[in-house]
């Protein structure tokens, strides 16, 4: 894994991709345990740069039971179209079992998503990176307000713990969306078909729904929830040196 | 060891919500004995204690406690992490995977 190629970033297009090429080479050649986490969605970029530098590129997935079939077979393509190590993760039966039997199927529209979504992502999420020292995500700035400032490195205050530290890296920070759809096109990356019917953020099938031309993408998600329910971001108030986050 | 505690007053003056409600499960466990220090980050004012911690050890969200120990430093922005890790609480996986999710909002868009 850390025998990396850096003549293959010479290949690269824009400055972004340079950019996020590099990040990925710097990441594979410190980190033995690391792996991209894939959500099915155009993060797919992620996993046609990670395969121009390294192979068997290690990727998982979080199969909440509850994705579009689109998506399935999305991650099936992906798996016959790269040279990945595709690892896909449940949610344990039995959070789940307790989850449905006592809530049912929907409890989210009612309770809002957090559960739902810790028992079937969050905590599969944990247990993976229990096992790993770093991890890489296709998150970007743009994608909301809580991630402006969204570095390309951060320490992961998430998941890491007192006796284990990971790091996070998020290598398309400063894409921005037309940059991730430019570079699809450009290198004739397969993706998800939810995107054609006017999905820009993929997740559940419940909980996901297209936007028009002028709405944000996050607009497709939990649609029915209130953001000012999320308090926890520290909100400066006319400074500077802090990060500014509104939740 | 020596635990701080780090708690949000809100730009209305209002004290936050969730904070209120880890120094309640703080004081009901009997858990506030473990704390040494509490220290306020008030969002009206950038240079108060709290918001200065926070911006030191890159966190964005409160409450959250710093944890010194033998010359090593851990932050937790879980409480049940913190409770669990520190104060030898019973594991709750999903109770805490919630609290993570809270914490990090971002992370339910994977």
């Amino acid at each position: 894994m850390a025998e990396t190629l850096s003549h293959r970033i010479a290949d690269a297009a824009t400055p972004g991709e340079e950019h996020a090429l590099a990040v990925l080479e710097d990441a594979f050649a410190r980190f033995e345990r690391i792996a991209i986490s894939f959500s099915g969605a155009e993060d797919v970029v992620l996993i046609d740069l990670a395969a121009r530098l390294v192979e068997d590129v290690p990727v998982f997935c979080l199969d909440t039971g509850r994705l579009h079939a689109e998506t399935y077979r999305f991650l099936e393509a992906v798996r016959k179209h790269y040279p990945v190590k595709l690892e896909v993760l449940s949610p344990d039966a039995g959070d789940l079992a307790r989850l449905v039997r006592e809530k049912g199927l929907f409890s989210f529209f009612r309770d809002g998503h957090g559960e739902c979504c810790a028992i079937r992502k969050i905590e599969p999420l944990r247990r993976r990176l229990a096992g790993l020292d770093a991890w890489i995500t296709g998150q970007r700035a743009d994608q909301s307000v809580t991630r402006a400032d969204l570095p390309v490195e951060q320490d992961d205050l998430a998941f890491s713990t007192s006796t284990h530290a990971i790091v996070k890296f998020n290598p398309l920070s400063a894409w921005t969306g037309a940059e991730v759809w430019d570079y699809i096109r450009r290198r004739d990356v397969p993706y998800n078909p939810l995107h054609d019917r006017g999905f820009r953020s993929i997740g559940c099938e419940p909980c996901s729904r297209p936007v028009g031309p002028h709405q944000h993408e996050r607009e497709g998600r939990w649609w029915w929830e209130n953001p000012a329910d999320k308090e926890c971001g520290l909100h400066a108030q006319n400074v500077a040196p802090i990060r500014i986050v509104n939740g | 060891m020596h635990v701080t505690f780090v708690k949000k007053i809100l730009a209305n003056g209002e004290p936050c919500a969730k904070c209120a409600d880890v120094q309640k499960r703080l004081e009901s466990s009997g858990q506030v004995d473990s704390i040494h220090r509490v220290v306020i980050a008030d969002e009206r004012d950038p240079h108060s204690e709290g918001m200065r911690l926070a911006e030191q050890h890159g966190v964005e969200v409160a409450p959250f406690f710093i944890v010194e120990d033998g010359g090593r430093t851990t932050v937790y922005t879980v409480y049940l992490r913190f409770a669990r890790e520190v104060l030898g609480g019973k594991p709750r996986r999903v109770e805490e995977a919630q609290e993570v999710l809270r914490a990090n909002p971002d992370l339910d868009f994977l």
